[in-house]
């Protein structure tokens, strides 16, 4: 199979973008809203994995534009207004593993859970990391407060949701890679 | 569940201005309010995104959530900041002991961690300074799911500097919303018809979340499907080859520029206040240590 540059951004990549940004955005809407059970106060928010998967499938800037956007659509939909450095972050989330797609050629393969995982994970790692340490110069919190009060409980959560549905969306996306014929 | 946005049309100033002038001036005043820890600034520029807010015209039914969500917040970490941080603030913003009010030690029993709050009346001034600076920014913020319109977020970056392809994938995905909304409530609906709960997930953390793939794998693979045909439609008729035209064209209005130019002249002057001046930084007003009995 040819193989696109990396930072490549054609009609494809536009409409994937897109896709991964409504998708994001109307999910974490949808899953909010359906009260789904949690255990302890670690909140399950199983839409981050859609700019991680769309990062692995289609490239860094589709995976970044869906965390990015979609963060922005899901707020937009909610209600909660615009917070730039969340929405980068999420951005981020999506940029960072679609790092590893020029690594995948086997979606079904062991091997390329394990890459698709660790680059989610350093995702989440910057991505939030990033949003967080930015409340230091926003909010003026303290590297501590930064770091318990919005760096833990936010990527502990997005790293679960991401490696657990990641592999599970790369198996059933390898199932109609083949009909596409690109 | 019903998926909808949350903006509408008010006529109000607000939505008649320009939404590029718009997003000006709410990112200079973002840029702006970060630079300073004087409640005297702080007061400005919240009495400033005040005024924004109340020409937007939201009611409180509507914003509810997101307040009570935004007041939490600010409570916790405002509350964090005061238990863990160590010399009565943050080392950036405060320096030196203070007028200590009240210190603690606790011991956390089992690992032996020290817990070690102390209370100052510099520490509380920052307190009422943080928390200006985040309701600043949240009053700020806050309108824009409500007045800005989402199909005009496409030409509004384009026209702002943005890529031809990037702004219309962001058109292209404000578009796609109601149609993916309708997939899910349909694939929530025949998940729910094989006898799927999804309020009733068992097992654990890493068990409930992998149960949510009946959900999120057909919604998501089907759209990718559905997908390639948009990708084709979109090749066959050359996409990407020329400049787009947009169906709803911008143009400024005087009242546009004025924004525009006081925007720019608020963060122009933020910037030389604080670089030329060196002013900006927490201020505790003397009648404040009187009040304590300093």
């Amino acid at each position: 199979m040819e193989r696109k540059k990396w930072y490549a951004f054609g009609t494809r990549e536009v409409v994937y973008s897109a896709l991964g940004a409504a998708l994001y955005g109307v999910l974490s809407f949808a899953t909010n809203m359906l009260a789904l059970p949690a255990a302890g106060n670690v909140a399950l928010r199983p839409a981050v994995c859609i700019p991680m998967f769309f990062g692995v499938a289609f490239g860094p800037w589709v995976g970044f534009i869906s965390g990015f956007l979609g963060n922005v659509i899901g707020d937009a939909l909610s209600g909660w207004g615009f917070w730039f450095w969340w929405d980068l972050g999420n951005g981020l989330m999506g940029l960072i593993p679609g790092f590893a797609a020029s690594m995948i050629t086997d979606y079904r393969a062991t091997r390329s859970f394990v890459i698709a995982d660790l680059f989610a994970i350093l995702g989440v790692v910057v991505g939030m990391g990033l949003a967080s340490l930015s409340e230091m110069w926003v909010s003026g919190v303290d590297l501590s407060t930064a770091i318990v009060g919005y760096f833990v409980p936010a990527a502990l959560t997005n790293i679960i949701n991401g490696i657990i549905l990641v592999p599970i969306l790369m198996v059933a996306y390898a199932a109609i890679v083949g009909r596409t014929g690109r | 569940m019903l998926i909808a946005w949350r903006y509408r049309e008010r006529n109000t100033l607000i939505q008649k201005l320009d939404p590029r002038a718009r997003w000006i001036f709410l990112l200079a005043v973002m840029f702006s309010v970060i630079q300073f820890w004087d409640i005297r600034f702080l007061a400005f520029f919240m009495g400033l995104s005040l005024m924004y807010y109340l020409l937007a015209r939201l009611t409180w039914k509507e914003t509810r959530r997101v307040w009570t969500f935004v007041l939490i917040l600010v409570v916790v970490i405002i509350g964090i900041n005061a238990v863990i941080t160590g010399r009565g603030g943050p080392t950036e913003i405060l320096r030196g002991a203070g007028h200590v009010l009240w210190e603690a030690q606790w011991v956390v029993p089992g690992v032996g961690w020290t817990i070690h709050p102390i209370i100052t009346v510099e520490k509380i001034v920052f307190a009422l300074a943080q928390m200006m600076r985040m309701l600043t920014i949240a009053i700020l913020f806050i309108p824009v799911a409500f007045t800005f319109n989402p199909n005009h977020y496409g030409v509004t970056f384009r026209r702002l500097g943005l890529p031809d392809k990037v702004a219309f994938s962001m058109d292209l995905a404000f578009r796609f919303v109601p149609t993916l909304a309708r997939d899910f409530n349909l694939t929530l609906d025949a998940q729910r018809a094989r006898g799927y709960e999804v309020e009733k997930l068992e097992g654990g953390l890493l068990a409930q979340i992998r149960k949510m793939a009946p959900l999120i794998v057909p919604v998501t693979i089907n759209a990718i499907v559905g997908a390639e045909d948009i990708v084709n439609a979109m090749d066959l008729r050359c996409f990407g080859l020329r400049p787009r035209t947009w169906l709803h064209e911008l143009r400024y209005a005087p009242r546009d520029y004025v924004l525009i130019g006081f925007s720019v002249l608020l963060l122009v002057g933020s910037i030389l206040v604080r670089a030329l001046l060196r002013v900006g930084d927490l201020w505790v007003p003397d009648a404040v240590l009187r009040l304590f009995g300093f």
